[in-house]
């Protein structure tokens, strides 16, 4: 069986049926996207290893009870990776002893499994949804990059921008909306 | 680019169920509530639901966008050593399978099943599996609620987790400023005392420099008069107005004096010393007395320290008198006696 043609629900009920091949088959197909984003989000590639660890083995272990109210299985799954990372970033700001590493060391690691096809793509999409990024207002792809990706609640980017609490719900609900009609056509491809 | 007003403003009367929701989506909600009562408002109503997927989805592209960065081929190896020690929940909807089943074989499978002779057995194996739906029903149920409560326990341990780091920081601030009061109280304390300390001996230098005083002025006054007496050749001291307690009274207790004869003349010196400042209007007054009516010789006034020293003519020789006086009376206002106060007397030799 080919596993890199399943779907990915299809790919989820092997999971329940401890078929570690289905794991290693999602893992190849997000694995890349969750260390990214994390890495994004932490600037340390080792505790970003530690969160797309936990990423999986939350797949591995609780995949059968995702349901498609939760939304589509990828905003699902990077809904867990974000969520994981925002609580590794929170608990770090907390306890400020720890050293971030090096990144330079470790971002440039390539692995052997990665086609240049597969990182042509990958390249592709980002650089489009960078370009959507790019054209919105700026007050929109401020308050997207504190929450996103650097973890800030609404209320602690209204403290650092100065902006009311209101606006700043208004403007992150605002930069989702223009972001998804940019980038409609790459929805539907992603669906 | 920046955005207009009129793109705020077309939201400021956003319906209130979708308020919190792209917080939710991009993980900026600040409290444990916020995130279940926005998860309740989407199981529950359809439009929310809607708004959610589709920032949802938008909320995806985000994790797109950052740069490729390939993980390290170990960690995928790592993983599937993890999965390889635990197992998967199986959350299989057993009960759904069942229904399936039933559904596409129809009643008229029971009925075949009971003529086949296997009734029994089939029934047994109906109830088995209909219990065992039940059961596994009831497991994925209760793991449901199991996986809610953890996420509740792990929302409630960040909030612990800060309320200990405030308090901790709370206390620690209270602790130093207790502190540097203390350490403020005890260098108060000790200036305090060290204050006192230097009364004290302030008091103390004082004290001495007073008893030192009046022996430099009891030495000052007798080189006075030692000097006088020296100077004044053809002279002779003829009534000793200090030291000599039995012939001298006085108010003043500091006061003293002498006078001094020609002893070829008529001519007298009358020296005073340690009188203090008379009343306004008041100056003293040298009498001699003894010798018919009080002849008052002189009027005078005395220096700072309470010194004077005049020269007079006798009226008559000194021993004719008995008694020499010093009192005070009014400036150009002497009487015919002595009508102020008295301040020394002498009897004379």
């Amino acid at each position: 069986m080919n596993y890199q043609r399943l779907e990915d629900l299809e790919l989820l009920a092997k999971i329940s049926e401890q078929d570690r091949q289905a794991l290693a088959a999602l893992y190849d197909r997000y694995g890349r996207r969750v260390f990214a984003l994390a890495v994004r989000m932490l600037n340390d590639p080792v505790g970003s290893e530690e969160v797309t660890q936990d990423v999986f083995m939350s797949v591995w272990r609780r995949g059968a009870s995702y349901t498609s109210k939760k939304g589509k299985f990828s905003t699902w799954l990077f809904s867990i990776a974000h969520n994981r990372t925002i609580d590794e970033l929170r608990k770090r700001r907390r306890d400020r002893s720890r050293e971030n590493a090096d990144i330079d060391d470790h971002l440039n690691i390539q692995s052997n499994d990665i086609s240049p096809a597969d990182a042509a793509v990958a390249q592709s999409e980002y650089a489009k949804i960078r370009a959507a990024m790019e054209k919105l207002p700026v007050e929109q792809k401020s308050v997207l990059e504190l929450s996103y990706f650097n973890g800030l609640t609404q209320t602690e980017i209204s403290t650092k921008t100065g902006q009311p609490l209101g606006t700043v719900k208004t403007r992150m609900r605002l930069a989702l909306k223009k972001l998804r009609t940019a980038l409609s056509t790459e929805i539907g491809a992603q669906a | 680019m920046t955005e207009t007003k009129d793109s705020i403003e077309s939201n400021k009367n956003l319906d209130a169920r979708f308020e919190n929701l792209a917080s939710y989506v991009l993980g900026a909600l600040d409290h444990a509530e916020e995130r279940a009562a926005v998860e309740n408002l989407i199981e529950r109503d359809p439009e929310v639901q809607a708004e959610f997927e589709e920032l949802a989805e938008a909320a995806d592209l985000l994790a797109i966008a950052v740069p490729t960065v390939e993980p390290p081929a170990s960690l995928k190896t790592r993983i599937m050593e993890m999965a390889g020690q635990s197992a998967p929940s199986r959350l299989v909807e057993i009960a759904n399978i069942y229904e399936k089943q039933g559904g596409r074989t129809g009643a008229s499978w029971w009925r075949r099943a009971f003529q086949s002779g296997i009734g029994v057995s089939a029934a047994a194996a109906v109830l088995v599996v209909v219990v065992g739906s039940a059961l596994a029903y009831q497991n994925n149920h209760l793991g449901n609620e199991i996986n809610s409560l953890r996420a509740d326990l792990a929302t409630e341990s960040v909030a612990v987790a800060n309320l200990q780091t405030e308090l901790s920081t709370t206390l620690t601030d209270s602790e130093n400023r207790v502190a540097t009061m203390k350490s403020e109280m005890k260098v108060m304390e000790d200036d305090f005392v060290a204050t006192t300390e230097m009364v004290v001996h302030q008091e103390e230098m004082v004290s001495q420099l007073g008893i030192a005083n009046n022996a430099l002025r009891q030495a000052l006054s007798d080189q006075n008069w030692l000097t006088y007496v020296s100077t004044k050749e053809g002279y002779q001291v003829e009534s000793w107005l200090a030291g000599n307690t039995q012939q001298i009274t006085t108010t003043e207790p500091t006061a003293s004096g002498l006078i001094a004869v020609q002893i070829v003349g008529n001519e007298a010196v009358f020296q005073v010393h340690g009188l203090p400042q008379p009343q306004p209007g008041y100056a003293y007054t040298l009498w001699l007395m003894g010798n018919g009516d009080p002849r008052p010789v002189a009027q005078f006034e005395v220096s700072g320290i309470g010194s004077a020293t005049i020269t007079f003519l006798l009226p008559e020789p000194l021993r004719f008198f008995s008694t020499v006086l010093v009192t005070q009376e009014r400036v150009n206002g002497i009487g015919t006696d002595p009508s102020g106060t008295m301040v020394l007397s002498a009897q004379t030799n």
